[in-house]
């Protein structure tokens, strides 16, 4: 491998998350990914397929409310670089390489994501100080943990070769499999302290049984189409001629149904307010009054 | 404050900052608290003044924890400027609200569509043209997100014109608004627990020789009763004494470590 082109897949693992966070141009998925390292690697096709394989494997997985996701664009980049480079079978770099990249890159997007909280506390500070210009640059700092978090691994891997990858792939895998398991698990677990965060910002107590309606209507269709999939995949295999296609639950049907109940709370309140003023006050005090009682819980 | 009025030159600079920079300074503790403060801080400074305490007051709002699909960011951005140019500080309640009303359901809505469903369609076209050694698919998809691009830019100026509206001619349906959006904010929240934590119960004991598992046994009773108790968990030490958001992760963090080593837990799927 030439120095150039380690040089260039580096700048381009660390551009690719900061376009996925700011325009999303669409060059950070796996697909395109394999398209830019095949060409700086001389090998397209091989660049493609890789890419295309990893986009399919993916494809659906979103990044919800910041949680972190299987990094397959970094997995693409780097199986690309050593498929290429080294000769692997594109298959072969697929799943010896670039799965089980993507699914470790997962901890440096959470280092990332940690490491910026310091820059948001260095922002209070600033405000106190009526420091505009430090504000802005210390927002912007925040793009350095990000795209070091993709452009060291890459770099590290190009330059110290495939045996590093797979030596430090390996023993995750194999030794510390359990560091490697509970680090998984917690990423997982990760949402749960977001969501626990916006329930003391939102007035929660006084809308709590929308809270206990979201929840069990999700995670009962979920469950139903969960175990209809299941059931579906078991019915093809053993049935050739059985045919059907099962999807996940749609979050945006969930998301409907929370719309349709407050348009109705918005119209029953608005109309409420129309006939009846003084009780339409009360109310709206009390929403005050929550949402003060929320936020003032949270700064604690 | 200053009565001044927000200009297309401003739009423009939101805009830019918002579509550049929105989410550089994404954290577990504010989210993208720091990104909306830094998209609206020069529209902030003319509105308050520099130096007012006003201003450090609206910044300080502005920083906490703020969370929403950078797709749609800039639809609460216009509602909020249009309350704060007309009401200033006296709007602060109301554009606390409205932000945290609106991000939980904006979040579902461009999550599903813009993080999900594009790229889900766009992807598998492009994918399956690249693994036969076509790259066309991947420039259909740049396309396609240049013009999301252009719906992300006029949002902005959109939203505005609807939150003077809503600030002027419809100053009581204002709450209404936030009370409908704040519901929804919360019925999400539901939905996201049941279905963005992704952890079980591993541990299946023998009893009677017969190995349980105590996941089945909880998911007879109501499955997803584990996410819910650790929203709870977390929900109840947020309100201890000298408790931090970080520290919650860091509580969280090491206790899935341990739990998952000693084979308690597990990831779900």
């Amino acid at each position: 491998m030439q120095w150039w082109q380690i040089l260039i897949l580096t700048i381009y693992a660390g551009y690719e998350i900061l376009d996925e966070l700011q325009i999303y141009s669409s060059l950070s998925s796996p697909v395109a990914a394999g398209l830019i390292s095949g060409i700086v690697m001389g090998d397209v096709k091989t660049g493609l397929f890789i890419g295309g394989s990893m986009q399919l494997t993916v494809l659906g997985v979103g990044t919800f409310g910041g949680a972190s996701r299987i990094d397959a664009t970094t997995g693409t980049i780097l199986a690309t670089a050593f498929a290429s480079s080294i000769g692997m079978k594109p298959e072969l770099a697929i799943s010896t390489l670039a799965v089980p990249v993507a699914s470790l890159m997962v901890q440096l997007d959470v280092l990332a994501r940690f490491a910026n909280t310091y820059f948001a506390h260095r922002i209070d500070k600033n405000i106190e100080n009526f420091d505009y210009k430090a504000i802005e640059r210390n927002f912007l700092m925040g793009a350095g943990p990000w795209a070091l978090s993709r452009a060291i691994p890459v770099f590290l891997a190009l330059a110290f070769g495939g045996n590093l990858v797979k030596t430090v792939v390996d023993w995750l895998n194999t030794d510390v499999k359990w560091l490697a398991d509970g680090l998984s698990v917690a990423g997982a677990a990760l949402p749960a302290v977001g969501f626990a965060i916006l329930l003391r910002y939102l007035p929660v107590k006084q809308h709590f049984p929308y809270l206990i309606l979201g929840f069990i209507l999700t995670t009962l269709l979920s469950t139903v189409f969960t175990n209809v999939q299941t059931l579906g995949t078991g019915l093809a295999a053993a049935d050739k001629k059985f045919a059907g296609t099962f999807n996940s639950l749609p979050m945006l049907a969930i998301a409907l149904i929370g719309l349709a109940l407050a348009l109705i709370s918005y119209s029953q309140h608005r109309s409420g307010g129309g006939s009846k003023p003084s009780s339409s006050s009360s109310n709206s005090n009390t929403v005050d009054d929550s949402n003060e009682e929320e936020i003032e819980d949270d700064e604690l | 404050m200053t009565n001044y009025k927000l200009t297309d030159a401003d739009f423009k600079q939101i805009n830019k900052r918002s579509l550049f920079g929105f989410q550089l300074g994404w954290n577990y503790e504010r989210m993208q608290g720091s990104g909306y403060l830094y998209t609206i801080l020069p529209q902030l400074r003319k509105i308050y003044g520099d130096g007012t305490p006003e201003l450090k007051e609206m910044m300080k709002t502005h920083t906490q924890f703020f969370n929403t699909s950078n797709f749609f960011n800039t639809i609460i951005t216009g509602i909020d400027l249009a309350i704060e140019e007309k009401d200033g500080i006296a709007g602060k309640d109301a554009v606390s609200g409205i932000k945290a009303g609106l991000m939980g359901p904006f979040a579902a809505i461009g999550d599903s569509i813009f993080a999900s469903l594009v790229p889900a369609i766009f992807g598998a076209l492009a994918a399956t043209m690249a693994r036969n050694n076509n790259p066309v698919g991947i420039f259909i998809w740049i396309i396609a997100q240049i013009l999301i691009m252009v719906f992300r830019w006029v949002q902005l100026k959109f939203a505005y014109k609807q939150g003077v509206e809503l600030v002027t001619t419809m100053q009581d349906q204002l709450n209404a608004i936030t009370d409908a959006a704040s519901l929804l904010g919360v019925f999400m929240v539901g939905a996201m627990v049941a279905s963005m934590i992704n952890i079980k119960i591993a541990y299946t004991p023998n009893i009677g020789g017969v190995a349980t598992s105590i996941q089945n046994i909880l998911d007879t009773i109501l499955p997803g009763l584990v996410p819910a108790a650790l929203v709870g968990f977390v929900y109840w030490i947020l309100g201890k004494k000298g408790m931090t958001s970080t520290k919650a992760i860091w509580l969280v963090l090491i206790l899935c470590v341990v739990l998952s080593a000693l084979g308690i837990i597990g990831k779900a799927h």
